[in-house]
């Protein structure tokens, strides 16, 4: 009896290395563990043996039936491994660099770079506000401080329109209504689309966006000023800028600054964007003109305030390095689409 | 004397001098950064810019040496009128004097080569003088041949006149215009230029001189209308101190005096002073100037500036009483904030150290509208593959007319460069079809969008009513024009959806009343049964006329609207635990037979589980289905609280047949 389970055991180890599939695993299987096998024949017929040598053959016969069970496990993750590595041998290697499906659309840079100041401003406690492209002749002028006559109306090349109102001719031109909607204390932005009637060229445009700012409160200062519009235009540039103040006039502030920045792309030590000049004006501002707050609703006794501007487009250009303003309204999706969405 | 190009002196200088001792061309340039010189009508003149500099660097500014001329009171009083209308007279001042004996034709060096470096060529003595004066002091002077103006009237034309200035140029000035007449015959445009009548010549050794002050706003209209943007002009146009005159001709006299020393002054000084610019005083405290500057500063510092900048002060303990100078008072210093300016930019603003303030934090209110265009945006560029584009507001004449594109009238500009793009836009299509032509001929597919302005106006309407309007347009040279009406449905469905949770009906336009419309392919978009936009497929004729090839579809909506509705709320519908059931129908109803008909059957049916349907298939053959198709519908059915029986399903399903039936459509067997 003893014999016959070697000699099992041998025949198993011996098929068992010539199999191939899994199928044939499973047969193996049912031929020598299945009912009707060897193995199980002799365990069925354990009660013939003589009582001496019973339990020694018992023992033996379980545990080939045991390794035989291991074997045909393992045959079956071995062959199973096989599969898997021939799957891979065969599966498609890829061209990563091959191109996707060109999908993603584009934003125009001044939505962008609007975004992304609108983003800073909300985050120091300013509220965004829209403006009226069409603007009545007491908003774009009389209400910022520039009468009938003001020689600061011949500057500013207006396209009037045959009912007496303008296109917009700067952001200001939505000071006074946004006063007389909030009240002070106030700190709002409000971006929009300005006209100009002027001929086109790589430096002037008819149509460009302002983003203006204002900000009343309690004893606002020239100082609180200075240290608002650092703060702002280092988030800007991403980077602590020195700014200086230059007297300016502007109706609508007094004192009023032309602001400029030591160029953030050189540090100051020249380059094209600053043409060389270390400093790059940036940002006309102020002290709000007294009548101009008057004008709003607003005590010039008990507030005061700044007002300052920045101009978007120009902003968006010195972002993606455009040289040429006309680009901007030129609807040329060869030029915008390089621009992302983000 | 100049011959051929050489120079020639004569006794006064020796062989091998320099000529830097006989002609002062030394000079010293002082750039004086300052934007805000327009505004400041006593900085167009050397003698206030030192003034300013004294200020700045605290030294003192030298007198202005002048000539009392009071001596000559009891001369001849010359002969001047000013027409005034009321009391905002054109002309403010008019001070002359007569100046005889001038026999120096030429001026010194000194004044010609200070001339040239101030820009102005030498001409003669007497002309030069005049603008050695206007530079020194800011007032322009004009000087006429005294043979020729013995009495001077200050007038406006009364009727359209023909008139040679200086320049030689004869030119047809309006009726109202400010002229100079001397006994009523014009001899200068006042404040702009004189006549060549009583030019100075070459054997004039007698001079009227002219030292006026002018209403800034109508000399610069003038200047303007007749294009003579003279140095006088632009002086008066920045509204210059009226005491000025007087002073002028003072220094003039000092100056000539130099030039040439036998001249005389035969008249008294003569001066119609009409408008006197109110004397201004202005009361301010220390606090207020520390609190408006953010620095405390001493008071001597403070009064030291005003001091140098010439105001007159009283100080009663923190509170100044300031005397605004004249040559300040005209427009220029009004007010607590103008004294703010002085104070701090002569302190310098790069030493007003940055501080912050302690503001009122509050939340920030996001406007809806904003915040809806910038989703609309986002999702048009990520998920559409669109590009923005910023177009201009108004129609291009010549575009329109090469596409075809007819547009209603609307609100024009009146003044613009290129006359015939004067029409304001209505609507963001044609702008957009604009921007498709410019495109199409680089890429086979144009996708592009703005959220912009459109205006409505009407002759009843004071101002013009402004929307912000998406315009998106599709174009494509490969897919099918339905392809393309349904990218434009599915974009609006999605900014709805995703910013209202809100869905739209779509339902033929009645009204095609757009040239780009397709006559029966315009869709209105509703909400609510209110009209928010449109999709249209473009009229064949002008997709044509943009490319042959070329489908475009339009997109318009109406942001505002679509901003100021009320997002719907998410109600949150528990998933069920029992088993759906989902089973198709296949219908088979007339050709004509909307989709929206079906859903309406659906929806009105009595289907007591149903949760949702689709469509699946529409089947069209016009040869094996004649006037007919098929739609295939799946329904989605199930209960929350128990697992539907076989009846209950059969119920269900019999009950929307039975609906179909109704209305002719029946299961397709």
């Amino acid at each position: 009896m003893e014999e016959k389970i070697l000699k099992l055991k041998e025949e198993i180890l011996k098929k068992m290395s010539e199999i191939k599939s899994q199928v044939d695993v499973e047969n193996l299987r049912v031929e020598y563990l299945g009912k009707k096998s060897e193995v199980v024949e002799i365990l069925k017929n354990l009660k013939n043996v003589e009582e001496s040598k019973r339990k020694e053959v018992g023992e033996k016969a379980n545990s080939l039936r045991q390794e035989i069970e291991k074997m045909v496990e393992n045959k079956k993750e071995e062959l199973k491994e096989l599969e898997y590595v021939a799957r891979i041998e065969n599966s498609e290697k890829i061209d990563i660099s091959l191109p996707t499906e060109k999908s993603i659309g584009s934003l125009h840079p001044i939505t962008i770079t609007e975004r992304e100041l609108e983003d800073i401003f909300t985050s120091m406690g300013f509220t965004v506000e829209d403006g009226n492209e069409v603007e009545t002749e007491y908003n774009n002028f009389e209400a910022v401080n520039v009468p009938k006559y003001h020689p600061a109306r011949d500057m500013q090349d207006t396209f009037w329109l045959e009912n007496g109102q303008v296109l917009k001719t700067q952001t200001s031109a939505a000071q006074n209504k946004i006063m007389l909607k909030y009240g002070a204390p106030l700190k709002a932005i409000f971006p929009g689309r300005c006209f100009r009637n002027e001929a086109l060229d790589a430096s002037h445009e008819n149509t460009f966006f302002q983003m203006e700012g204002m900000m009343i409160d309690k004893d606002v200062s020239i100082a609180n000023l200075i240290y608002f519009m650092k703060t702002l235009l280092s988030e800007v540039f991403k980077k602590d800028v020195e700014v200086r103040l230059r007297p300016g006039y502007f109706p609508f502030v007094e004192p009023g600054f032309e602001l400029d920045i030591k160029c953030p792309y050189c540090d100051g030590e020249g380059c094209k964007v600053c043409k060389h000049g270390t400093w790059i004006e940036l940002c006309p501002c102020g002290m709000i003109h007294p009548n101009v707050l008057k004008m709003g609703g607003i005590d010039p006794d008990k507030y005061s305030g700044f007002a300052f501007g920045l101009g978007l487009s120009r902003l968006a250009m010195m972002k993606y390095s455009i040289n040429d303003l006309r680009v901007m309204n030129s609807c040329d999706v060869r030029a915008l689409k390089q621009m992302n969405v983000k | 004397m100049i011959i051929a190009g050489l120079l020639i002196f004569g006794d006064e200088a020796a062989l091998g001098e320099d000529v830097k001792n006989i002609i002062p061309i030394d000079d010293v340039i002082y750039e004086v950064d300052n934007k805000s010189l327009t505004n400041r009508p006593d900085l167009w003149g050397h003698y206030g810019i030192a003034r300013e500099i004294a200020a700045i660097t605290g030294r003192k500014l030298k007198p202005l040496y002048v000539e009392n001329i009071e001596k000559y009171n009891d001369l001849e009083t010359l002969n001047l009128s000013v027409e005034a209308e009321d009391e905002n007279p054109l002309c403010l001042r008019y001070s002359a004097i007569r100046i005889e004996n001038v026999t120096k034709k030429m001026a010194s060096w000194k004044m010609k080569v200070r001339l040239y470096y101030c820009g102005m060529r030498s001409i003669n003595l007497l002309a030069d003088m005049t603008n050695y004066i206007m530079m020194e002091l800011g007032q322009p002077m004009h000087a006429f041949d005294a043979n020729k103006v013995h009495s001077i009237n200050v007038r406006t034309l009364r009727e359209e006149t023909d008139f040679v200035t200086l320049d030689e140029e004869k030119r047809t000035l309006d009726k109202g215009v400010l002229m100079i007449a001397n006994e009523n015959e014009p001899v200068a445009i006042a404040g702009v230029m004189g006549g060549l009548n009583t030019e100075i010549e070459d054997e004039t050794t007698s001079v009227f001189l002219e030292s006026a002050n002018f209403d800034a706003t109508n000399i610069r209209k003038t200047a303007s209308k007749y294009n003579l943007r003279t140095d006088a002009a632009a002086h008066y146009e920045k509204t210059l101190d009226p005491e000025l005159t007087k002073t002028s001709i003072e220094r003039f006299i000092t100056v000539l005096k130099e030039e040439d020393p036998d001249i005389k002054v035969t008249s008294a000084f003569s001066d119609i002073y009409l408008k006197r610019y109110p004397h201004i005083v202005i009361t301010i405290d220390k606090d207020y100037i520390d609190r408006s500057i953010g620095k405390e500063l001493s008071m001597e510092e403070i009064t030291t500036t005003l001091t140098n900048l010439e105001y007159g002060l009283k100080v009663d303990g923190k509170v100044i009483t300031i005397d605004v100078p004249s040559f300040r008072a005209t427009k220029d210093v009004s007010q607590k904030a103008d004294i703010i300016e002085e104070i701090a930019r002569i302190h310098g603003y790069d030493n007003i150290e940055p501080k912050t303030n302690l503001w009122k934090v509050a939340p920030i209110e996001k406007d809806p509208v904003r915040e809806l265009e910038y989703s609309i945006k986002e999702l048009l560029a990520v998920k559409y593959g669109m590009s923005e584009i910023h177009s201009y507001v108004w129609y291009s004449f010549e575009l329109n007319k090469k596409l075809g594109i007819k547009v209603e009238d609307n609100l024009k500009i009146t003044n613009g460069i290129v006359k015939e793009d004067n029409t304001l836009r209505r609507d963001m299509a044609p702008t957009m079809l604009y921007a498709v032509y410019k495109n199409i001929k680089y890429m086979p597919e144009v996708k592009v969008f703005e959220v912009g302005r459109t205006f409505d106006y009407n002759f009843d309407l004071k101002n013009a009513i402004e929307h912000k309007v998406l315009g998106a347009a599709i174009a494509s040279n490969n897919k099918e024009e339905k392809e393309l009406v349904f990218e434009a449905k599915k974009m609006a469905q999605d900014i709805l959806k995703i910013n209202k949770n809100i869905s739209a009906r779509f339902i033929n336009r009645e009204n095609i009343d757009k040239s780009w419309m397709h006559p029966f392919n315009t869709f209105d978009i509703l909400i609510d049964e209110k009209y928010v936009g449109y999709i249209s497929l473009v009229h064949p004729k002008i997709s044509d006329n943009i490319n042959a090839k070329t489908s475009i579809a339009i997109l318009e909506l109406d942001v505002d609207k679509i901003g100021s509705l009320a997002k719907n709320n998410i109600k949150f519908k528990e998933v069920s635990k029992f088993q759906t059931v989902t089973f198709d129908l296949s219908l088979i109803a007339s050709s004509d037979v909307k989709y929206d008909k079906i859903e309406n059957i659906i929806k009105s049916s009595n289907m007591k589980y149903l949760q949702e349907y689709s469509l699946i298939d529409i089947y069209e053959d016009s040869k094996k289905l004649f006037g007919k198709k098929t739609y295939t519908i799946r329904f989605t059915i199930y209960a929350n609280d128990k697992t539907l029986t076989k009846e209950e399903i059969d119920s269900d399903r019999e009950e929307v047949l039975n609906s179909f039936k109704q209305n002719g459509i029946y299961i397709n067997e």
